[in-house]
């Protein structure tokens, strides 16, 4: 038995890093054909997408829409979560399924709906309706981390704290804010991801300034080429790095 | 305190799902969208063949994955929080996820270079042997299922770990102490106790699975269509918003009823 | 929470700030081949200038995008030279200043003067061309064969045949193998060729875009591709030089593009200028071997500054024999359009 989990420890992981591996080592490949043979390791790629100037404005665009619409679905998370887990209404309940409905329809349902409803006001597709977007799926994720995260011991705390005559807002950053901190950290984290690697909604909610995903795509469809391999590659390694030191970062504050 | 949220959430989910049902009742004259209160459109998806076999392809797509995510996440999350000393759990784990760190994109556009005739996998079988000559797994259903199942087993040992260990030992000890086998013990004990994790993760791969476009698009070659593809050939191809429209919703129809199916073990706030 | 996101802040506003600002922006609506940097650069440098491009597939698409958008939203627009009176018609395209495109040098044959000309007035110039016709892998099927679109059918290349997934060339395609004229396609004669086009299906082993036929070319997983041509193979020559592309006897379908000037574009000037560099010879020789594809020049002028080794992969010489074989795209009226996508998600489908 003990020897079985290990061998399949292996097969899973053999089958979980392959086309990591793959996408890494051929992101060096020395030929248009990012497939075997590989062909001598050479740079190219990488300068060829580092010259790019849509790419590179891809990426950046895609920085703030993700950092933008996951800060906004966090303070909405937030002060949402925070309010309903105050006292109980009758309305509580579907409120609740409300905000977490959007989580169970599919990014491009809510991607179309939104198409057409800035079409029929004449809105153009901007990377503010993106966000837009970006913001409806990871409201409910957000809501959910949070509210999740408020526990009796917390509600008793905002309690103590109203009592004591402290103002709502002095509540929500003085205690709710610190007290849920992990939380905070861990929803706009999981947003930030989820916007940063959304595809269908900023492809059909974008115009000229697309996220990195998009332009990836457009990419894949013009031409096979190593320099997609390059992108992948590096936004592969740039995140496991930004993760690794978040990782070890909490880990050791853990520790302590 | 709520409202803003409440707010957001209606005026940019409730409105555009309800402009969607009204659009969906629309219909397209010559390349003029007309509004109209019809449901012919619905009629179509469920008469016309290639519409009406998406919804197949669609659901036979997603229901293999989603079986077979399970069956392989699960014990990789069980040997993670069982085998591997506690002090590397972590970083295995790390490791176990590490791909959700590529772009989405290209995840399959790898899987698509993995797989070829070319690729590495057919290279492998055939140098040792196991195959006489390349067999195609590209662009076939195939190919999407283990595109799909690659994503879907990082996600699904994420959540059933998280599940197992918050399981206290003592249920398993308490078993074989009772002189349990150890199978007896993960089969009757510990795999009912993650059920509620497993179906929470279940029915996020079906969400997922369902409604993704790339994955197929990248990996299927064309060779059937699933049901976003379909929602993106009216839409890319002939601008036919009101049949793209009346696809989704008979798409959330079906996640609804997923929902509906499972939502007795689910526990969508503590995803 | 601030000190992750401090450093990202500070790496985008250095970003922003490195990007250089143009004093114009002109937004154009286009094919892949207008995105190649190579090609925009050296406009945009010249008149302080930032092009902003947007893809969009098949003229449908396009239209539908048209509708969509605002007067002013957009000033140019890359489309379809048979498709330029569907556009014109339904008003999208504005008149070309005259003088702006001057065809004294152009190849005679793709001037298309019935299909940018409406009512006497000249609304796009025609700017690339090139056909969808057989792209093979000569090293392993046999050229001999692909003198006929018949070899497809005959069973002898079974599951090796990848078909480009654009319902326009292949259906005209498929239509010559019928005998049936790409002007003569209609609903009627459309079901006729439902048959073969099923045929067709199950003899092949994927229906797909650009980069996934290059791939299964390049790789030998198929060998050859119907609607492929020079556009598709070209790009690879460098690195495996036995794809190669044939007109069969039937025939083949003629691919051209043209520019346009968007009707309510607030910068006409600039529009005017973007279609000159174009369709001079400097813009045309970019344009033929663009990064995305390659593609004969519509302007034979382009030929003094494109290289011999680049005419030779474009097959400069023999594009008279070639555009006398062609066969125009078919242009359907809205029902059979539609008509024409049922039949291509039907061959999808099944």
């Amino acid at each position: 038995m003990r020897l079985l989990s290990w061998a399949y420890l292996v097969a899973a992981f053999t089958f979980i890093l392959l086309p990591v591996v793959v996408l890494v080592v051929f992101s060096f490949q020395d030929s248009r054909l990012p497939v075997p043979p590989f062909e001598g390791p050479t740079l190219k790629w990488y300068a060829e997408i580092l010259a790019d100037r849509a790419l590179m404005e891809a990426l950046v665009n895609s920085l703030i829409v993700a950092f933008v619409s996951a800060l906004v679905a966090l303070v909405l998370g937030f002060l949402a979560a925070s309010g309903l887990a105050r006292v109980y209404l009758p309305g509580t309940a579907a409120m609740r399924a409300l905000l977490i409905a959007p989580m169970t329809v599919s990014y491009l349902i809510i991607a179309l709906g939104l198409l057409q409803m800035f079409n029929t006001l004449g809105v153009r597709p901007s990377l503010w309706v993106t966000g837009i977007g970006h913001v409806v799926i990871n409201l409910p994720l957000c809501f959910a981390i949070l509210y999740a995260a408020i526990g009796e011991h917390q509600k008793n705390a905002l309690k103590a704290a109203r009592d004591l005559g402290a103002s709502e807002v002095q509540v929500l950053w003085f205690i709710a804010a610190p007290m849920l901190a992990p939380a905070l950290g861990a929803a706009f984290f999981l947003a930030f991801t989820f916007s940063w690697d959304e595809f269908i909604i900023a492809f059909l909610l974008t115009r000229f300034d697309v996220t990195l995903p998009v332009e990836i795509w457009s990419m894949l469809r013009s031409g096979l080429s190593p320099a997609t391999n390059a992108v992948g590659s590096l936004v592969f390694l740039v995140s496991v790095g930004i993760v690794l030191v978040l990782e070890f970062t909490l880990f050791r504050k853990k520790s302590k | 305190m709520i409202a803003p949220a409440l707010l957001w959430t209606l005026v940019f989910f409730v409105v555009p799902f309800a402009a969607m049902v009204l659009m969906s009742l629309a219909h397209l004259e010559g390349r003029e969208v007309v509004q109209g209160y019809a449901l012919d459109n619905y009629l179509r998806i469920f008469t016309d063949p290639s519409l009406r076999k998406g919804i197949f392809v669609s659901l036979e797509i997603t229901a293999l994955v989603t079986v077979l995510s399970v069956l392989l996440a699960w014990p990789l999350a069980w040997i993670i929080a069982s085998r591997v000393p506690p002090r590397w759990q972590r970083l295995v784990l790390l490791l176990a996820v590490l791909p959700f760190w590529t772009s989405y994109v290209v995840r399959s556009y790898s899987w698509a270079l993995v797989l070829g005739e070319k690729g590495v996998v057919m290279n492998v079988l055939v140098g040792i042997g196991l195959l006489a000559e390349p067999v195609q797994i590209m662009a076939t259903r195939a190919a999407t299922v283990i595109g799909f199942t690659h994503f879907f087993v990082m996600l699904l040992t994420l959540t059933i770990y998280s599940n197992l260990i918050q399981l206290s030992p003592n249920y398993a000890r308490a078993a074989e102490d009772l002189g349990a086998p150890k199978w007896k013990v993960i089969w009757l004990v510990i795999l009912p106790l993650t059920l509620p994790g497993v179906m929470t993760g279940a029915f996020l791969t079906f969400v997922l699975c369902i409604g993704d476009y790339i994955t197929p698009q990248i990996l299927g070659g064309n060779n059937e269509l699933t049901m976003p593809q379909l929602i993106m050939l009216q839409l890319g191809r002939r601008g036919d918003f009101p049949m793209a429209s009346a696809l989704s919703i008979v798409l959330m129809a079906i996640v609804t009823l997923a929902y509906l199916a499972s939502a007795r073990w689910l526990r969508m706030e503590r995803v | 929470m601030k000190t992750p996101t401090r450093p990202l802040v500070a790496t985008c506003a250095l970003l922003i700030s490195g990007t250089p600002l143009a004093a114009d922006e002109l937004n154009a609506l286009i094919w892949c081949d207008h995105a190649d940097p190579a090609l925009l650069e050296p406009f945009e440098t010249a008149n302080d200038v930032r092009v902003n491009v947007k893809e969009y597939e098949g003229t449908a698409a396009g239209l539908t995008l048209l509708e969509q958008s605002r007067p002013g939203d957009w000033d140019i627009m890359v489309i379809d030279a048979v498709d330029v009176p569907r556009a014109v018609e339904r008003g999208f395209l504005a008149p070309l200043p005259e003088g702006t495109a001057p065809t004294g040098d152009y190849f005679p044959e793709v001037l298309f003067t019935d299909s940018v000309t409406v009512d006497g007035t000249v609304y796009a110039a025609v700017e690339k061309f090139g056909y969808n016709t057989l792209a093979y892998n000569k090293a392993a099927v046999d050229p001999a064969d692909m003198a006929s679109l018949e070899a497809l059918w005959s069973g002898k290349y079974d599951g090796r045949i990848a078909i480009y997934d654009y319902y326009l060339p292949v259906l005209g395609l498929v239509g010559l193998q019928a005998g049936i004229d790409t002007a003569d396609l209609d609903a009627a004669t459309l079901e006729t060729l439902r048959a073969p086009l099923m045929d067709l299906r199950a003899a092949s082993r994927q229906v797909s875009d650009v980069v996934a036929s290059q791939t299964a070319l390049a790789t030998g997983e198929v060998d050859v591709l119907i609607g492929g041509g020079e556009w598709l193979t070209a790009v690879l020559n460098a690195e495996n030089p036995d794809l190669d592309w044939t007109i069969p006897e039937e025939g083949a379908l003629l691919w051209a593009q043209s520019i346009a000037i968007v009707e309510g574009t607030e910068r006409p000037e600039l529009a005017a200028k973007f279609i000159e560099y174009i369709t001079s010879p400097e813009g045309q020789a970019r344009l033929a071997t663009s990064s995305c594809y390659w593609g004969m020049p519509a302007n034979k002028a382009a030929g003094d500054v494109l290289g011999d080794a680049e005419k030779a992969i474009l097959r400069w010489d023999e594009q008279v024999d070639y555009l006398s074989r062609a066969q125009l795209y078919p242009v359907p009226d809205a029902d059979t359009d539609a008509a024409m996508q049922d039949l291509w998600t039907d061959m999808l489908q099944n």
